[in-house]
């Protein structure tokens, strides 16, 4: 049996990710307020009433609390000398490896709410593929950068 | 040194236009057809000003599409210096590019029917670097004892790199040694491809949508009453329309792929393969072994059955003829045995015919119980609203179920040292050929219910293209897919 790898997002990550949870939430409780103003206007069928609550109530149990930390959960990533190794998923546990001599550039991006946390996403792109670590601390995020970039230099091949 | 300043030929200049212009007539026959042809000139017809603008407006664009290739083949000069092919253009913003010869990775060939008339060529210089599909240089129209110009100068920059600025004082015929032939189609392949080809469906669709755009003009109400002896003399009529429909529809496609693959031809040119195709328009693609990332072996059913198979090769650099998609099929049409004795030529170091390792009995279910989370609604739907005949849906269950079987039948990999092969289908069986170090990342997938029955899902990608190609096998056995991670770590 494989050995999973070592290292966890930060648990802050798990904190930006329950408030993505609320954004969507919000952003459905709205649709459904609408439908649920449109029902009560032209007289539509009452279930419509309820097929709103529960989408609400569903979304906030599942995208906010449950969805986040099965992701987290799931999350595992790990910088070897000469591979990448990423574990994710929420239904389906996928890993991926990435050796060294295939990495083309590394990318940090922060958006404002995991500025905020300082928080940041790490890009891996090799000629076909981009793979993301999510909500890094950003000191963390721009040292794994570094190495990544430090260690794909070394391991020189053609492509 | 002579610095000698090349032209495209005048006739650049028409074909620019002419291909400015054949894309507008597509729009322009849509607005004159669902404008039901209701054109008129008279100033006092309310179809006045719909005319002036349509006809103003496409009449500019024509004038534009004039100028703008007059503005072309007046402003393109290209010539070689310091070992590279440098080109400049633009009227207004003037582009320069340079491309060293030792960058240049293919040259390709196009020879349209306004070429061959005058003996000309279309030149697409392919670099390593263009990737978006996009050649990074072309030339409209030139002569073919220029190209064969740039073709040596590209040939004496890469053996010696001496002397490059004076390309025609070591003008050798080297060019014209014909290189050993690897694979030609010949007639009976060709009219099997042709007639197997799945062209069909295209050119059908195209008649369909131009059928339903004529629906206006046709005079229905005379029509009808004929059209009420012709449901009388019986259904066997109207199937038979539709039978002749799709009758032409294949055949043209048929007539399509024999214009487009007539004669194609695969030679082997110093770690190059050259293919050549067309019988109106020519084409020949330039293939560098190196650029070569994946091999894939097409088989769709009724190919399988006959044993022919299609061999299809993943290529890193541009091939100049399907835009972004470098996917090439090397091979269009090929008996299964003479693609692998054909393969093995080519690349003596692959394993060509692997025992594959399957996936085992217990993860058959895989392959067809996550069909059913969609299916029951549908069938549901099916049943409900059709209600005697919507029962036939049902037997898309044993349908499914047994396109699974025949998929868990299909699915396997195998291991060699340097090379890892995947076979699986959807409809077609592919066998995917990797070499270890063009595999760009390799990603197993698990869900739980794979995790209870321990098997997983692997699949590997390798370049073609801007987003790469992936093979995938699913539900093999945990340690085949833990074995398969070994191997590529080290």
């Amino acid at each position: 049996m494989r050995a999973e790898p070592i290292y966890q997002i930060s648990r802050k990550g798990l904190t930006v990710w329950h408030l993505y949870g609320v954004f969507q939430t919000l952003l459905a409780a709205i649709i459904a307020g609408v439908a649920c103003y449109g029902t009560y206007y032209f007289e539509w069928p009452i279930f419509i009433y309820y097929i709103a609550g529960g989408i609400v109530v569903l979304s906030s149990i599942f995208l906010i609390y449950l969805f986040p930390k099965i992701r987290w959960d799931h999350w595992r990533y790990e910088v070897r000398e000469h591979e990448i190794e990423i574990q994710h998923g929420l239904f389906v546990v996928k890993r991926t490896l990435i050796p060294m001599v295939r990495v083309q550039h590394v990318d940090t991006t922060q958006g404002p709410i995991l500025k905020k946390y300082d928080l940041g996403n790490i890009s891996i792109s090799t000629a076909a593929t981009v793979h993301t670590i999510p909500a890094l601390v950003m000191d963390e995020a721009d040292a794994l950068r570094a190495r990544i970039s430090e260690l794909a230099r070394v391991a020189e091949d053609d492509v | 040194m002579s610095k000698k300043i090349n032209r495209l030929h005048p006739i650049s200049a028409v074909i620019t236009s002419v291909k400015a212009l054949k894309s507008m007539i597509l729009p322009v026959a849509i607005i004159i057809i669902t404008n039901g042809f209701n054109f008129s000139f008279d100033i006092h017809s309310e179809h006045f000003f719909e005319t002036v603008l349509l006809f103003g407006v496409w009449g500019g664009a024509v004038v534009l599409a004039l100028i703008g290739g007059v503005v072309k083949w007046r402003t393109f000069v290209y010539w070689f210096e310091d070992g590279e092919l440098r080109v400049r253009y633009g009227l207004f913003v003037k582009k320069k590019r340079y491309i060293p010869f030792e960058r240049i990775q293919s040259l390709n060939y196009h020879e349209g029917i306004l070429h061959r008339l005058f003996g000309l060529v279309k030149v697409q210089v392919e670099t390593a670097g263009s990737k978006n599909g996009k050649p990074e240089a072309e030339l409209t129209a030139i002569r073919k004892a220029e190209a064969d110009a740039i073709e040596l100068a590209m040939q004496h920059a890469k053996i010696q790199e001496v002397d490059l600025n004076n390309p025609e004082d070591v003008i050798t015929p080297a060019v014209e040694t014909k290189a050993p032939v690897i694979y030609r189609m010949s007639v009976r392949d060709l009219i099997v491809l042709a007639t197997t080809s799945g062209g069909i469906g295209v050119v059908l669709s195209g008649l369909v949508a131009i059928l339903s755009q004529f629906s206006d003009i046709i005079p229905y109400e005379t029509l009808f009453h004929e059209l009420e002896d012709f449901v009388r003399i019986g259904t066997f009529i109207v199937a038979l329309t539709v039978m002749l429909v799709l009758i032409v529809a294949w055949l043209m496609s048929v007539v399509i792929t024999l214009v487009n693959y007539y004669e194609y031809t695969v030679r082997i040119e110093e770690e190059k393969l050259i293919i050549t195709k067309g019988l109106l328009e020519k084409k020949r693609i330039t293939l560098p072994l190196n650029r070569i990332q994946g091999i894939r072996i097409v088989e769709n059913p009724l190919r399988q059955l006959t044993g022919f198979a299609t061999v299809v090769v993943e290529s890193a650099g541009g091939n100049g003829e399907n835009g972004a998609d470098k996917k090439i099929a090397l091979f269009p049409l090929i008996k299964k045995k003479d693609c692998v004795q054909s393969l093995a030529g080519l690349f003596p170091e692959m394993n060509w015919e692997p025992i594959l390792i399957r996936s085992p009995k217990r993860a058959r279910p895989f392959f067809y119980r996550i069909d059913f989370v969609w299916l029951a609604p549908v069938i549901g739907a099916c049943i409900y609203f059709f209600y005697p005949y919507g029962l036939l849906a049902l037997l898309l269950f044993p349908l499914l179920i047994l396109l699974g079987i025949w998929q868990h039948k299909t699915v396997g990999y195998r291991l060699d040292d340097k090379q890892l092969t995947m076979q699986y289908r959807i409809f077609s069986r592919i066998t995917f050929f990797m070499d270890k170090k063009r595999i760009q990342s390799l990603q197993s997938s698990q869900t739980f219910f794979q995790k209870r029955k321990s098997v997983m899902s692997v699949k590997a990608t390798v370049m073609s293209g801007v987003t790469g190609t992936a093979g995938t096998v699913s539900s093999i056995e945990h340690q085949d897919v833990e074995k398969i991670f070994t191997w590529y770590e080290h």
